[in-house]
């Protein structure tokens, strides 16, 4: 009797064991063909952790999908664990609470995943408990059945149509900036993306210049790689120094101005200019010269008469005056913007970009992003237009003269230009691959 | 400008910097009302020495739960302290960092400016814990002043949480993210300060616990092994009267005892039962407590300014 209900155990696992991973081939053949309806390569459902993995990209939900990943092996490592120790012990029974602590966060990012799946598929929330009590069956539905169809699909990356590389690098000059970006990578879960390729430029000094691109298009990467923050695969000259080489001793020749007023709301705006200047100035430089370039940063950016007030009582226009000011402190060859003028009305964001305007011409680069170009074009000298290739890659549409930009894209304002490259999908006309292959072509007309 | 006028440059280094965010922190201790933990710490010291402060000193048992709790306060003070210090202020750090702050000097005033705090902080506690009726000792372990080796142990439990506290805050983004994190650390503290009886492999990981050192370093410095233990003579005092032996009742014959001044010898009988070899007051068993917190300190300290250099990763 013993011996038949050892046998009938034996059996029971062996079949068990077979039905889950028959259970879990099917799921897999489900999700194989659920990811080749969003051009997911298929075979992907087949390795555990990249399948969940990308049914959260699917599902709109990387983040969460990363996480979700980080859990299940969590998980199946908590089981490891419990099952080395002796049964009954204590560190057995840690463990086992640990495993069943994973288990229901994983079911709980499963949830969440899985409601992006349903609003990605426009499928009722119901569905959610199919996924989790059946998720072979249900896989295999969503994926054979042909009424099963994303609202999107992950964005094409047509590395065929994209433009091709002009690699027209260009001369260093030596009062200036210049740029030779050969490309800036990133290797994000797994993935190698290049996010700005093939840029070339220089900009002399003096020169005020817009930096123009739709959503994506790589402007803040670009900005930090040309600071040195986040270094790409180029070459950037700063006055005939090289500033990736020499970044120590240049960073203090650089200004760069965050989008938000990154400074403390509770600390005086005299105390707050006074702080930047002690670790942005030479420590030699003179008490008296330190005090008269505070005194002039505050006056020349009307901050003297709110000199004594906390950072957080000031209006917009003066936080976005003080956060230049303290960049401004160590009067840098390189100065960044990136949109200053958000949430400022028009005139107090033309007056600032006025301010910009007697910095550039005090033989300063400054390159600024800004949302709203056509209320002050005509404060610019230059325009840099980037632009999302087929690729999904950051690539230069055009850099050069305000006027000569109107021409070459056969427009208008700035804002026609910035909706002519960017994608059919985000409203634009998707030329941006056209305008890129045309850039290119001048450079290398210029080149011979 | 030019290479040799550029290299000729000497900007202020990670000493001078120090000073310049401890002027900072100090400024906004005022500005931000950061001033607040202060007496935040004196009414948790007052709340908690009126609950326990009667067996200080007095009783094994009172001085086990009076150290516990003040260890408790401890640590919650440091984690008050620091929990959202950087966190809340992580991209300004990024900024400042970018334009040329040292973050090796941002922490070392982080860790000046808290050192401060913590400092008050423990003389607070030991000053409002004398005001609400706790009879400290004369006499210290190492030195004749106990007040003094009392405000050491009591400064180290606090700081060495409030770096534990200004680490987290390191590692973590947000305040939201840090202020989920801070009660499951303080419950882990709570749970293996070794006041709980614990399965014998759990009982070591309380060695890597700061209340577990703080613990025993104030029972230690309260003479702990050489007090009376007098809970189960109260209990027996007070409910003795239903055991009978010999016609005579329990209770009675405790009675009779404390009459003919057998008490203490009693007490002290059974204290010695209850004794603990890491609760002797000892030069040994202090320096242990006070070199582990320190440790801590040290170790939290280093992982701290190690996360914060990544800054310059953190996504938009």
């Amino acid at each position: 009797m013993g011996d038949l209900a050892n046998i009938s155990m034996k059996g029971l696992v062996v079949f068990s064991g077979f039905f889950t991973a028959g259970a879990s081939f099917i799921e897999a053949l489900g999700l194989f063909f659920l990811f080749r309806k969003d051009k997911v390569r298929g075979w992907y459902a087949f390795i555990p952790g990249v399948c969940e993995y990308h049914t959260a990209i699917i599902a709109e939900r990387e983040e969460d999908g990363r996480t979700f990943c980080l859990l299940v092996v969590c998980r199946y490592l908590a089981l490891t664990l419990s099952n080395l120790f002796a049964e009954g012990s204590v560190m057995r029974k840690f463990w086992t609470l640990v495993y069943a602590a994973l288990v229901f966060a994983v079911i709980l990012f499963g949830i969440c995943i899985f409601l992006g799946l349903c609003r990605v598929f426009e499928r009722k929330r119901g569905w959610v408990f199919m996924w989790l009590l059946f998720p072979s069956v249900t896989a295999l539905i969503w994926g054979l059945s042909p009424k099963f169809r994303p609202n999107h699909r992950i964005p094409d990356m047509d590395y065929e149509k994209a433009a091709a590389i002009s690699g027209a690098a260009v001369e260093a000059i030596q009062h200036g900036l210049t740029i030779n970006l050969t490309d800036r990578t990133v290797t994000d879960a797994m993935k190698k993306k290049v996010l700005l390729k093939d840029i070339h430029m220089s900009i002399p000094t003096g020169h005020m210049v817009l930096l123009l691109g739709g959503s994506g298009a790589g402007k803040t990467t670009f900005l930090n790689a040309v600071t040195g923050y986040e270094k790409a695969n180029a070459e950037i000259i700063l006055n005939g120094r090289d500033l990736y080489n020499n970044y120590e001793s240049m960073k203090y020749d650089l200004g760069f101005v965050p989008q938000q007023d990154l400074m403390r709301l509770s600390d005086t705006v005299y105390r707050t200019v006074t702080n930047a200047a002690a670790i942005r100035l030479p420590k030699n430089m003179k008490r008296a010269d330190r005090k008269k370039r505070i005194d002039d940063v505050l006056e020349k950016f009307g901050l003297n008469s709110v000199k004594n007030s906390q950072v957080g009582k000031l209006s917009g226009g003066q936080r976005k005056r003080l956060s230049i000011a303290t960049e401004l402190i160590s009067d840098p060859t390189l100065f960044i913007l990136d949109e200053p003028d958000s949430g400022l009305d028009g005139i107090v964001a033309r007056n600032l970009f006025k301010s910009l305007r007697s910095i550039a011409d005090e033989g300063k680069i400054v390159i600024v992003i800004t949302h709203t170009p056509d209320r002050v074009s005509d404060l610019f000298d230059d325009v840099i237009v980037l632009a999302k290739d087929a690729a999904r890659t950051g690539r230069l549409g055009f850099y050069g003269p305000i006027k000569d930009a109107y021409s070459f894209f056969g427009k208008e304002s700035m804002e026609d230009i910035l909706l002519s490259v960017n994608q059919k999908d985000e409203g634009g006309e998707g030329r941006a691959d056209e305008f890129v292959e045309k850039y290119s072509g001048l450079l290398n007309k210029k080149a011979v | 400008m030019d290479d040799a006028k550029v290299k000729k440059l000497k900007y202020r280094g990670r000493f001078g910097q120090v000073f310049i965010y401890l002027g900072k922190f100090f400024r906004l201790f005022i500005l931000q009302s950061d001033w607040k933990v202060i007496p935040m710490s004196a009414i948790i010291a007052a709340m908690v020495s009126m609950a326990i402060g009667s067996g200080l000193f007095v009783s094994m048992e009172g001085t086990f739960q009076a150290s516990f709790a003040i260890t408790c306060v401890c640590i919650w003070n440091g984690f008050f302290n620091s929990i959202q210090s950087i966190c809340r202020e992580r991209p300004i750090i990024k900024r400042e960092h970018r334009a040329g702050m040292h973050i090796t000097s941002y922490i070392t005033a982080q860790l000046i400016y808290q050192m401060m705090l913590c400092a008050a902080q423990a003389f607070i506690t030991i000053f409002v814990c004398g005001q609400m009726g706790v009879k400290y000792p004369s006499a210290g372990v190492i030195t004749s002043s106990f007040l003094t080796e009392y405000f050491i142990t009591l400064f180290l439990i606090t700081y060495a949480a409030d770096i534990l506290a200004l680490m987290v805050s390191a590692i973590v983004h947000t305040p939201m993210t840090a202020m989920t994190v801070m009660p499951f650390l303080l419950i882990v503290q709570l749970v293996f300060a070794g006041f709980f009886e614990l399965p014998h492999m759990l009982g070591d990981v309380s060695d890597l616990m700061i209340s577990r050192w703080g613990v025993q370093g104030l029972c230690v410095l309260a003479d702990y092994n050489d007090l009376p233990a007098t809970v189960v003579w109260n209990k027996l005092v007070h409910s003795g009267s239903a055991i009978q032996y010999g016609g005579i009742s329990l209770q009675d014959a405790l009675v009779e005892a404390e009459k003919q001044g057998m008490r203490d010898s009693i007490l002290e009988k059974l204290g010695e039962a209850n004794r603990r070899d890491d609760f002797a007051a000892t030069i040994q068993n202090l320096a242990d407590c006070w070199a582990h917190l320190i440790l801590f300190i040290v170790v939290f300290a280093v992982v701290t300014v190690v996360f914060l250099e990544f800054i310059d990763h953190d996504r938009r």
